[in-house]
């Protein structure tokens, strides 16, 4: 038995992962270990938030990628048995978990959202999203370890306790690999991020024209809340940035209220608002989806209601 | 000049998918389609090809009944096709279909620069059959890419991660994952469809492979998310929109 191990790029999502990590880890009788590039003042702060281990990778490389680590992971995980690798579902992450349980010949449990361990049977069991999102597929991984993608935001950081203890250990550098960074650009500055947004105004193709989504950035402004979009409306038409994009493959939100201005509601969108608290929609198609995954819904035409809407707010 | 090869999967149309009376999931009016992302991925091995020269090949995994697909792939542009069939291939894991498409790569096709498969299939979405077939074959993969260039015996790329873009180098042969923005895939005509029945495909069968292994994940249960809203509708005159705001207050979600 070598735990619970933890990858994730950044600290938010490694402590999320010692939350979930943590819980597994005493109810299978073991330690949990993180992975990480960064210093060893980190670790302290991990070991404080339920790390056992931490296993210092060299720092990248200026035109190296995380990928340089899949080598060095997958043989240390050969020589230490770990039960079940958790890997926060980012770009990155995604590919890097498929390339170790690839090289580990291992099953791989990918957008996880519901992880328990069977006490009985002895086995994790693992919820995902199947069909665009219409469809909750249930499975348990038949060789060791178990690895796992969960995507950020899934669970709460961990809690820190004081006084905990845990060992710092130095892996050796990766082998340089022969593909390289030769660029990196950051984020369009438009592009805020939505997915910790407490209102989203949402735009799909009931939206006739480029300029009118003025008539949503208003709302959005009466409801202090961010701009979104559907796919769509980013990927054919690109009048907003694909960081805006809600669903499956985009981002998935989690706002106290979602409020969608002529979007239809095909399952892969409706997936990324299902942990809205509140989803209000206007759509003027009162046959269209998005009414039956909605707690509210007006049906009319959006520009004739969202100037009613705004009129209404600011009363 | 340039040898592409395009995976994509003949999946369950999700959009016909309903929600059974006790909660299982309804597939008896499903239809079937190439996966949307898988469509992106074809696109832009048939887009480099024309750019370039060289030649697309698509690749299947799955039922007999997906020669339909194969038609599909042919008619969107590719100039052949390798279609691995067998009435088994139903519910094959991610860590089969990409263990049987090394296979076939490796021992049939040999010779390729470039492979591209879609994000993730649109019915399982597991995302994990191109990082997969890429660690298979030994050969670098980068993922979720929106723009590629083939460059003599290198691939220069644009691959998404969560600060931004990374421009990426890589020697080929190389596997790519596309992202749906990548390009808009054609909509094939009857032209297309009609040359599409003259171009090669060759078909692989189940006891023409090494055995397949055991599937690494088992699925013990399917069933239908579950969203439990309240569905309430309201109308947009005056009185209507005060009461829409009105529920929003009352929920605590507007200040």
């Amino acid at each position: 038995m070598a735990g619970v191990w933890i990858f994730a790029e950044n600290g938010e999502q490694i402590r999320e992962l010692l939350h979930i990590g943590r819980q597994l880890a005493a109810m299978m009788g073991t330690t949990v270990s993180v992975l990480t590039s960064q210093d060893r003042d980190r670790a302290r702060d991990y070991i404080d938030h339920g790390a056992d281990e931490i296993m210092l990778l060299v720092p990248l490389a200026e035109d190296q990628s995380p990928d340089v680590y899949i080598p060095l992971i997958t043989e240390e995980a050969q020589k230490r048995d770990p039960d079940l690798i958790l890997v926060s579902a980012t770009f990155r992450g995604k590919d890097m978990a498929a390339r170790i349980a690839a090289r580990l010949d291992t099953g791989l449990c990918s957008g996880c959202m519901a992880l328990n361990f069977d006490e009985e049977s002895k086995t994790l069991v693992m919820e995902r999203l199947v069909y665009g999102g219409a469809g909750v597929q249930t499975v348990t991984c038949t060789t060791r370890p178990a690895t796992v993608t969960v995507l950020p935001g899934t669970y709460e950081p961990a809690i820190p306790e004081a006084g905990r203890r845990g060992q710092v250990r130095e892996l050796p550098a990766p082998a340089p690999s022969a593909v390289k960074v030769m660029e990196k650009r950051a984020k369009e500055r438009e592009a805020r991020d939505i997915s910790e947004a407490r209102v989203v105004v949402c735009v799909g193709r009931g939206v006739s024209k480029r300029e009118d989504i003025a008539l949503a950035r208003q709302l959005a402004e009466v409801l202090e809340g961010e701009i979104a979009c559907t796919r769509p409306i980013s990927e054919e038409y690109h009048w907003l940035p694909e960081e805006l994009c809600i669903g499956l493959s985009g981002a998935q939100v989690k706002p106290d209220l979602y409020m969608g201005l002529g979007v239809s509601g095909q399952v892969q969108h409706v997936t990324g608002i299902r942990n809205a608290r509140v989803i209000a929609v206007v759509n003027k198609d009162e046959k269209a989806p998005i009414f039956e995954a909605a707690d509210f819904g007006i049906v009319g035409d959006l520009y004739d209601v969202v100037p009613k809407l705004i009129a209404e707010l600011e009363k | 000049m340039p040898t592409i090869i395009a995976c994509f999967k003949w999946v369950v149309d999700e959009a016909y998918i309903r929600k059974g009376p006790s909660g299982e999931l309804d597939f008896s009016s499903v239809d079937y389609k190439i996966g949307e992302y898988d469509r992106n991925a074809i696109e832009e091995a048939v887009r480099l090809k024309e750019a370039s020269g060289g030649s697309a090949i698509a690749a299947t995994v799955g039922l007999p009944e997906a020669t339909k697909g194969i038609k599909d792939a042919l008619s969107r542009g590719t100039d052949q096709a390798y279609f691995i069939a067998d009435p088994s291939f139903s519910n094959l894991e991610s860590s089969q279909t990409a263990a049987i498409l090394a296979e076939v790569i490796r021992s049939r096709i040999q010779s390729y620069d470039l492979i591209i498969c879609g994000e993730g299939s649109s019915d399982l979405y597991a995302q994990q059959v191109g990082p997969r077939l890429a660690e298979n074959l030994g050969i670098p993969c980068i993922s979720f890419v929106r723009k590629i260039a083939l460059e003599g015996k290198q691939v220069i790329l644009e691959r998404r991660v969560e600060e931004g873009i990374e421009i990426i180098a890589a020697p080929t042969p190389a596997l790519v994952t596309v992202l749906p923005d990548i390009n808009i895939p054609r909509i094939p005509g009857v032209r297309d469809t009609l040359t599409a029945s003259k171009k090669p495909v060759v078909t692989i069968k189940k006891d023409e492979l090494p055995p397949i292994s055991e599937a690494r994940l088992q699925t013990i249960k399917l069933t239908a998310s579950r969203m439990e809203r309240t569905c309430e509708k309201f109308g947009t005159d005056a009185a209507e929109i005060g009461r829409f705001v009105g529920s929003l207050r009352k929920k605590g979600v507007i200040r």
